[in-house]
């Protein structure tokens, strides 16, 4: 097998591998969409999907399954069906504003310093390193203690603390393309900073910024779980972490049967919707990199 | 951690520093988070820190002693510049404050839970390391096989799913269905050992499932970034040229191969740090395992000011301290970072 | 000792859906056969793309996603390709390669000590100590410091990691050593020293040599035998100076040609076409495309290797090509004109004897006076020769005794000495061009007036109304010599004779038309027979120089070699005196040295980089 292993003429590219996923890429990406469609319709649909109100007390406790509620009841009396189909509202909402935080600011700070260069590269550039260097989790914690759980919060922190890695990437994107031909030659008909940024920049990293974007929705809307289990995200809300975590502080919980009825789809369904953020995030990818699209 | 980050980061610093920039920046980095520290109470709106000694408010702090202590070490009766050098001494000091839900100095109760997260986060960084090199590494050299795609499979899955919820499957296939692991805790309550063998042994049982689900979600993480890696060295020259000396397969794939591969996974140490404090925290919950991260989240809901920062802030010097080892080492095992051609 | 038979490489490249139809293989190599002899060395030269590469790492068994066909023998074995622990043992120990790029050969983050040793410990199985121990000894044998061991790749500079390579590619005393491009990318006092130190090897330790290059000097200093690669076959095999002076296969006639040497004045002109896509090579002979001599058979079967045709000299040589190598168009054996007026007798030619070969420039040299202009005219057929053969094309020309026929007529075409005189004043430009097509009837009137039209194109000169409409005497020389070759041309001879084109024109005129006749010879394939008595103008264009006294050819060598060792007296004379140095003893026009010995001399012979052939060679 290790004939597989090295190179054909003298120099293999890496390609080879990025080559089968490119090839199936395109097919993945739109599984992916497929997903988050789903996802998209569910929640939006809520309240005409879901049998009953979340938040009704509606009958005894940790019920099992039964025709009147599917997934039974959780430890409080909701129904948890429809305690799961409200949670993709949460999940999806989070992901997607503060993966539009995260653009956002990153676009900003990193076309800046890799365009305007210079001091304003280097200043925006250590404080990238700095900020990238922080413990994450705990400044969240730290953040959303002080300001109080709730859904902006939320949103806020996440989008707030996941730019710099993004920033980075575009900078390196726009450094590379304020060298390409066109942009200089653009700057020489005399176009302005914006003109320039607007006409030339921002199309050509448009495939990166997607892919990004696609990429810090999915990390989102794990660190929104995540925050949510800790018990940090806003507890009116129905977020599937939370529900994970009411379901194992049930005293017990965990000698009864309860738990394939309400943490495991809680469970399936935040890997679903993630699964899908990331197919289709290798299949952007994977299209958004020329150097990747190459299989000679 | 998708792929589209794993892609084409590039650190303008970090990835081969000379040592002076190193530790500037990292110096950089210790003074934010303790100015982070400083500044973020102070910032908030609603203004914590006066909150605790308002009568006013929600939070008052009925115990005088608590009051009183708390007015000391946060400076709040002082103008802002004052208290940070107030601050910035007691840190010098070693004083971190005093715990108003536990009523102990902060400083003791993290020296007492530090050792647990350390021990939890430590082998599982080692282990996941060490067993994502292996496997990337032999998925990167059968390429293409049978073998390499359930391995892709297997890991971007693991990779996706959120820590505690590989964690919740573990606890019930190894606790309750198997009963063979215990389920929560570091050691089992009041337990008397027989012998130091004996509390090792209890130590070590309840630390299973926690490393155990830490370090495969960090494996899921790093599979695909160790096999992108050793496939791009397996296309390099000198790996044409070690097969043509001869050389036998196990030669060829660790003396050589992974060994070069290594390298973008060691620079990439401080984002596994990132995913490695998250985790800790998380399955701290979950297992009720008593470390940093049972600390902080306590404090959270006690609203517990003081314990909180510092819990930050030794997250923050040992997220630090790991990076400024990660650079170390990166210096270390790569020559051509050692002396200038 | 190493034996090669119909070696077939096919790349399977994987492309994706976007390409529509299945994949189609890159055929690096084709069915090349060579061998080598114990302690002899072998040159492989080709360009990029010509599967020199390939060659390399085939024989070390190393090629991979590919379907490998043949046999590859050393010392009779077959060697076990595909069989990936046999040929473990096989590598290094008797075959090794030091491979092409040596910057990137080395891991990058282990010493070079331990990557030496290496595959001592493997093969010869000697312990860490030992092999360090022999390491050291082959840094000795390759000229590099000990302590270059203990350092990492990217602290030795480029000739210092290419000695390294080679002392690694040495250190199992391997039986066959293949250099692919060993000094590529080196400055040129580094390759020379590489070159002796390859040299001396070779000599120290008795290796069998495989050279892969790009690089003409490199194989002529180091290889007994040279092979050129084409399009992954074999288009030329045979003794290395034979085939570099005297090259029979078109394209290594034109390889060597392209290539820049010290000793040769001569510009440089790629050959014509483009090298063929190795996913979708030519039919039959591969480089049919761009040869000029291609027949129909050419464009159907591929060419085996067999002896060339007879006027390549030299034992041993095997060429790919159905005509032999490059075929000569035109043979002149013992020509002898006399011409007799009254009482006086003038010998203008006395047994000359030349020949030109398809594509070739080959440019006659002599004073005035010496017959050039006669011998021109008797191979044109403007006269008889009282002895000898004119043998164009295979027949022989001289022999009137049927009418020349009108087709051979055309294939050799006169430029003459002055335009004034060649071209009647009274016709305009179209009608001088078109003449020759007239006589011939060739074509309609408006087919001719377009190859007319082309033909002025070919040589610079507008094609419009109002300048093919001017009568000759309203051009200037240079333009008018231009008409008179567009005339010669427009009925795409094989041979044109151009007898003094130049002389009448100024400087910058005669520049320009020489580069002309250089070009139309290079697209078109055309042969030209060059007359003049400038003998450093024609070092620019010429091929092979005959040089010419008192009807006579004294010498007739590759141009390069006349000019700068040349052998007969005369001809160091005229180079003298090209020279501006006058040779002692000249004596009236003739510029002949006393033949009692007296030196002649004086100049110094160029310093020559690169091998020099001994006089004693043919």
């Amino acid at each position: 097998m290790s004939a597989s292993a090295t190179a054909r003429p003298l120099r293999q590219p890496i390609g080879v591998v990025r080559e089968w996923a490119v090839g199936r890429s395109a097919g993945l990406a739109w599984v992916g969409l497929g997903i988050i469609g789903f996802y998209a319709f569910v929640a939006i649909a809520a309240p005409w999907l879901a049998p009953y109100d979340p938040n009704a007390y509606l009958a005894r406790p940790l019920q099992l399954p039964s025709s009147a509620h599917l997934l039974g009841t959780n430890d409080v009396g909701q129904d948890v069906l429809s305690d799961l189909i409200y949670g993709a509202r949460v999940s999806l909402l989070v992901g997607i504003l503060a993966a539009t935080l995260t653009l956002g600011l990153s676009t900003l700070v990193g076309a800046t310093a890799g365009y305007v260069g210079g001091l304003v590269d280097s200043f925006l550039m250590r404080l990238v390193d700095v900020l990238v260097s922080l413990p994450r989790l705990p400044l969240m914690i730290v953040i959303s203690a002080y300001a109080g759980a709730s859904l902006q919060t939320t949103i806020l922190v996440i989008g707030l603390l996941s730019w710099p890695t993004a920033a980075r990437v575009i900078r390196s994107q726009v450094l590379s393309l304020r060298a390409r031909p066109h942009v200089e030659a653009a700057r020489l008909f005399g176009g302005g900073t914006l003109y320039v940024i607007g006409r030339h920049v921002v199309p050509a990293i448009g495939p990166i910024l997607v892919a990004g974007f696609v990429g810090q929705a999915g990390h989102a809307v794990l660190l929104e779980a995540n925050l949510a289990f800790l018990g940090l995200g806003d507890p009116a809300l129905k977020s599937w972490g939370l529900s994970i975590r009411y379901a194992i502080n049930v005293k017990g919980f965990f000698f009864g049967s309860q738990w394939l009825w309400w943490v495991l789809p809680a469970g399936l369904n935040l890997v679903l919707l993630l699964l899908g953020f990331t197919l289709v995030g290798v299949g952007l990818e994977a299209l958004s990199n020329p150097r990747l699209r190459r299989h000679h | 951690m998708t792929t589209a980050s794993l892609a084409n980061t590039d650190s303008t610093a970090s990835q081969r520093p000379e040592y002076g920039r190193t530790l500037a920046l990292y110096g950089l980095t210790l003074l934010t988070v303790v100015t982070l520290n400083f500044v973020l109470p102070r910032a908030m709106p609603g203004d914590p820190l006066s909150a605790l000694v308002d009568p006013d408010s929600r939070t008052y702090v009925f115990a005088d002693e608590v009051r009183d202590r708390l007015t000391a070490y946060y400076g709040l009766d002082r103008p802002l510049p004052e208290q940070y050098v107030g601050y910035l001494g007691s840190l010098i000091r070693g004083d971190l404050g005093w715990s108003i839900s536990q009523k102990a100095p902060v400083a003791d109760l993290i020296a007492a839970h530090l050792p647990w997260t350390l021990l939890l986060m430590l082998p599982s960084i080692l282990l996941a390391t060490a067993i994502s090199l292996l496997v990337g590494g032999h998925a990167g050299w059968v390429r293409g096989t049978l073998a390499d795609r359930a391995l892709l499979v297997g890991c971007v899955a693991l990779g996706t799913a959120p820590v505690f919820l590989v964690g919740i499957a573990l606890l019930l296939v190894f606790s309750v269905r198997l009963g063979v692991l215990p389920m929560a805790g570091s050691s089992t309550a009041f337990a008397v050992y027989s012998s130091p063998f004996e509390q090792v042994v209890d130590v070590l049982s309840h630390l299973a499932l926690p490393v155990a689900s830490l370090t495969l979600v960090m494996i899921g993480r790093d599979f695909l970034l160790v096999r992108t890696s050793m496939i791009a060295v397996l296309g390099e020259d000198f790996m044409l040229v070690a097969r043509a000396k001869g050389l036998s397969d196990r030669a060829l794939k660790y003396g050589h191969a992974l060994r070069n591969a290594l390298l973008p996974v060691v620079t990439r140490f401080s984002m596994q740090m990132a995913g490695a404090v998250t985790g800790a925290v998380l399955i701290e919950t979950l297992f009720a395992y008593p470390g940093m991260g049972r600390l902080m989240l306590n404090a959270v809901g006690a609203r517990d000011y003081p314990l909180l920062e510092g819990c930050f802030l030794v997250a923050g010097v040992v997220v630090i301290a790991a990076n400024v080892v990660a650079d170390l080492s990166y210096a270390w095992l790569d020559p051509r970072t050692r002396s200038k051609p | 000792m190493l034996d090669v038979q119909g070696l077939r490489v096919h790349y399977s490249t994987r492309r994706g859906a976007s390409d529509g139809g299945g994949a189609r293989p890159i055929r690096a190599l084709d069915g090349v056969s060579l061998g080598v002899r114990r302690g002899e060395s072998l040159g492989i030269v080709g360009e990029s793309g010509s599967g020199k590469t390939t060659l390399a790492l085939s024989l070390m068994g190393l090629v991979s996603d590919a379907v490998i066909g043949g046999r590859i023998s050393v010392d009779g074995r077959l060697l076990p390709i595909g069989d990936e622990q046999a040929m473990r043992r096989i590598r290094w120990r008797q075959i090794a390669l030091a491979f092409q790029n040596a910057g990137s050969a080395f891991d990058p983050v282990q010493r070079i000590g331990s990557q030496i040793a290496e595959p001592i410990q493997t093969h010869l199985a000697l312990s860490p100590a030992d092999a360090v121990d022999r390491a050291q000894a082959l840094f000795e044998l390759v000229g590099l410091p000990p302590d270059r061991l203990h350092r990492y790749p990217h602290q030795l500079s480029g000739g210092e990691k290419q000695r390294a390579m080679l002392a690694m590619a040495l250190s199992c005393d391997p039986e066959l050593l293949i250099l692919d491009e060993p000094t590529a990318g080196q400055d040129v006092l580094t390759r020379v020293a590489l070159v002796e130190m390859l040299q001396r090897l070779r000599r120290e330790r008795s290796l069998t040599l495989v050279v892969i290059s790009h690089d003409l000097t490199d194989v002529a200093n180091l290889c007994d035998r040279v092979a050129v690669l084409y399009a992954g076959r074999i288009a030329e095999l045979g003794p290395t100076q034979a085939v570099l002076d005297d090259p029979a296969h078109p394209y290594s006639w034109g390889l060597v040609n392209a290539y820049p040497l010290m000793t040769r004045a001569k510009d440089l002109w790629g050959i014509r076409g483009v090298a063929p896509d190795p996913s979708a090579p030519p039919s039959g002979c591969r480089f049919h495309p761009r040869c000029t001599q291609t027949q129909d058979v050419c464009r159907r079967e591929s060419p085996e290797l067999s002896a060339p045709n007879p006027s390549f000299a030299g034992p041993d040589r095997l060429v790919a090509c159905h005509l032999g190598g490059l075929q000569t168009l035109l043979h002149v054996e013992g020509l002898r004109k006399t011409f007799r007026d009254g009482r006086s007798v003038v010998e203008a030619v006395r047994g000359a004897s030349l020949t030109v070969r398809e594509g070739e420039v080959v440019a006659l040299v002599g004073q005035s006076g010496s017959g050039k202009t006669t011998l021109a005219r008797l191979i044109v057929g403007l006269e008889t020769p009282d002895a000898g053969q004119v043998i164009f094309q295979g027949r022989d020309l001289a022999r009137r005794r049927e009418p020349i026929p009108l087709d051979a007529r055309c294939r050799i075409q006169l430029v003459f000495q002055d335009p004034y005189e060649a071209l009647s004043p009274r016709l305009s430009v179209l009608e001088l061009v078109r003449e020759p097509l007239d006589v011939q009837r060739r074509g309609t009137r408006a087919e001719r007036d377009e190859a007319v039209r082309q033909a002025l194109r070919a040589v610079n000169l507008p094609d419009d109304r109002g300048f093919v409409a001017r009568q000759s005497h309203e051009l200037s020389g240079g333009q008018l010599q231009r008409v008179a070759m567009a005339r010669a041309l427009v009925l795409n001879p094989k041979l044109l004779i151009a007898d003094e084109p130049v002389s009448m024109l100024d400087a910058s005129e005669r520049a320009k038309l020489l580069q002309l006749l250089k070009r139309l010879q290079n697209e078109r394939g055309m042969a030209m027979l060059l007359i003049s008595h400038d003998l450093a103008l024609v070092r620019k264009v010429s091929d092979r120089i005959a040089v010419m006294r008192r009807g006579e050819v004294v010498e007739f060598r590759p141009s390069h070699q006349i000019v700068t060792w040349p052998r007969h007296e005369y001809t160091r004379a005229l180079i003298d005196a090209s020279r501006g140095e006058s040779p002692i003893g000249l004596v009236g026009d003739d510029a002949v040295p006393r033949v009692d010995g007296v030196r002649i001399s004086r100049g110094p012979v160029e310093a020559v980089t690169g091998r020099s052939p001994s006089d004693a060679r043919g």
